[in-house]
């Protein structure tokens, strides 16, 4: 390698890590790092932000869930203890998909009334334990799962 | 250095054996009988394990006394199941999971007495294979250079590498 | 001192080598065979115990490569060096291996291979700082600078471990939240010793590799002196009569 390309590839490589750490520091992270968003913010959305494409994150509704066989799709309640939004999507879902438990979905709240969701993502919480523990009502300390959701 | 690639070849036997113990622990407890495979086959009394998706709109029953009936499809095989055992912690529409029980072919039906989740021993497979591979090529090659240095080192018979450990001087 | 204390660690290296080996293969053992499914993810949950130890031994590493360069920056000790540059190369490969197990584990559990999760983001961006200053050694010609330069970069990129370490805590998150926090522990007892046997195993295999890793590098250095030393040598015989 010519002394002029490798001072061009240490340029590069410096610039790559500066990027990096930048993006770190004043990017897209920090403060201001939204990976989802509640359902009360999305209950807050105004007319344009209708049309959007964003990442919701809050607790599928116990009793909410319900399936339709033609075309296969359901539809359930995502919450973050303040405010409950519907959710619709079409397909199967995820098998750690579950009521009571968290998840993230992707897609619009096109309306203004139901959020169509094109992916749902499952949220699992950080407790394990096999199935004889559960079952005997051995409950794990694990983090407040709203408190999770409200930072 | 025959010392390297004996210790080498007791580290590959090792996890070749504990490979085969996996493999065998999954066939013994974790694989499923395809559904196709179960209804064309003769009644057995043995409980069998099968995998499929619980159908939308057919799941009925106390679901926290641990008493069930659902239709339950793979591909284009289907039956009628039964549950009763345990109290069902991971069931819904339109969920893919495992059923233990036996096919009651008078009935048509499948009697099924506990579930579990499916295994997604693929997943776990490549996750340990991928580990243990790149750890392991990563030791033995560092391992052998380390062999070949010092035998250049000594080749090139200008001094003897030091005496201490790494070879720095003191 | 510092010196004098790795070489005496260096002579027993053979015994965490044969540690690691241990604690790994009752790890595999008791993580693949001899421990229960968990009650939500089933045997999924088995990706943990190697997913788990690589990702926070890829945090030791780092924290071994950053602290050594402050040493080396203040000392200028080539051994302490040589470490630094042995412990990114290992810590580079600990993490990418993190992060391909943490892919294989995310399509299953949560339905996709990659997410711009902050976890999952800034732990990539550790591999790139890994990539920048493997780079950046290799490319400098001069080694005594290059080695000053990497360790100003590599105490640079050490604000990436508080984010790592905290970003399930801080922000929200697909990437579930700690498991050993100031809540207790949230993993019951037959899950936790595979864990731990293969935690254990991890770092001492990391150990077990910086070791080897520096013994390289400074016979490499060896080598090459030895090498200049007999051309100096051919050299010499040959312009003097």
């Amino acid at each position: 390698m010519g002394t002029k390309n490798k001072k061009i590839a240490i340029i590069v490589s410096i610039l790559l890590i500066a990027g990096s750490l930048g993006y770190l520091a004043f990017g897209n992270f920090g403060e201001n790092i939204v990976y989802f968003v509640t359902p009360s913010e999305v209950k807050a959305f105004t007319a344009e932000a209708y049309s959007k494409k964003v990442r919701v994150g809050g607790m599928v509704v116990k009793g909410s869930l319900k399936t339709q066989p033609e075309p296969v799709g359901l539809t359930f309640e995502l919450t973050d203890g303040a405010n409950t939004i519907p959710v619709a999507f079409q397909g199967i879902p995820p098998d750690l998909f579950k009521e009571g438990q968290g998840a993230v979905v992707e897609g619009q709240w096109r309306d203004g009334q139901t959020f169509h969701s094109t992916m749902i993502m499952a949220k699992h919480s950080e407790d394990y334990m096999p199935m004889e523990l559960k079952r005997a009502g051995v409950e794990l300390p694990k983090k407040d799962f709203m408190k999770t959701l409200s930072q | 250095m025959t010392g390297l690639y004996t210790r080498w070849a007791l580290i590959l036997g090792v996890t070749l054996l504990l490979a085969i113990l996996t493999f065998q622990h999954y066939q013994q407890h974790l694989a499923t009988l395809p559904m196709g495979t179960l209804l064309s086959s003769p009644p057995s009394s043995q409980p069998v394990r099968i995998q499929g998706m619980v159908k939308s709109g057919t799941l009925q029953g106390e679901v926290e006394q641990g008493q069930a009936t659902f239709e339950f499809v793979d591909g284009p095989a289907s039956l009628v199941v039964e549950y009763e055992g345990p109290p069902l912690e991971n069931i819904r529409e339109l969920k893919t999971l495992v059923l233990i029980g036996r096919w009651d072919s008078q009935n048509q039906v499948f009697k099924a007495q506990e579930t579990a989740l499916i295994n997604n021993f693929g997943f776990v497979a490549a996750a340990y294979l991928v580990s243990v591979l790149g750890l392991g090529w990563m030791v033995f090659a560092m391992s052998q250079r380390v062999m070949v240095l010092f035998k250049e080192i000594k080749e090139s018979k200008l001094y003897e590498p030091e005496a201490d450990s790494l070879g720095y001087k003191e | 001192m510092i010196n004098r204390i790795i070489r005496q660690i260096q002579r027993y290296k053979g015994w965490f080598g044969g540690g690691a080996a241990l604690c790994i293969f009752l790890g595999l053992y008791t993580g693949l065979l001899a421990s229960p499914p968990d009650y939500y993810q089933g045997e999924l949950v088995r990706i943990m115990y190697v997913h788990v130890p690589l990702a926070h031994t890829s945090t030791l590493a780092y924290s071994v490569l950053f602290g050594g360069s402050i040493w080396y920056l203040w000392k200028r000790d080539p051994l302490v060096d040589n470490m630094c540059q042995a412990s990114a190369s290992i810590c580079a490969l600990f993490t990418a291996l993190a992060l391909i197990t943490g892919s294989i584990w995310a399509k299953p559990t949560w339905n996709t291979w990659w997410t711009w999760d902050p976890r999952l983001v800034s732990f990539t961006v550790l591999l790139l700082i890994l990539g920048g200053y493997l780079m950046l050694r290799r490319l400098v010609d001069d080694p005594v600078r290059g080695g000053r330069y990497a360790a100003i970069l590599a105490i640079v990129g050490g604000i990436d471990l508080p984010i790592i370490k905290f970003s399930v805590e801080w922000w929200r998150t697909l990437h579930q939240p700690m498991s050993f926090s100031t809540r207790g522990v949230s993993i019951s007892e037959d899950i936790l010793i595979p864990l731990t046997l293969m935690s254990i195993g991890c770092w001492l295999l990391f150990a077990y590799m910086v070791m080897v890793r520096t013994q390289i590098l400074y016979l490499t250095e060896l080598l090459h002196a030895k090498k200049g030393r007999l051309l100096s040598q051919t050299h010499f015989s040959q312009t003097t009569p």
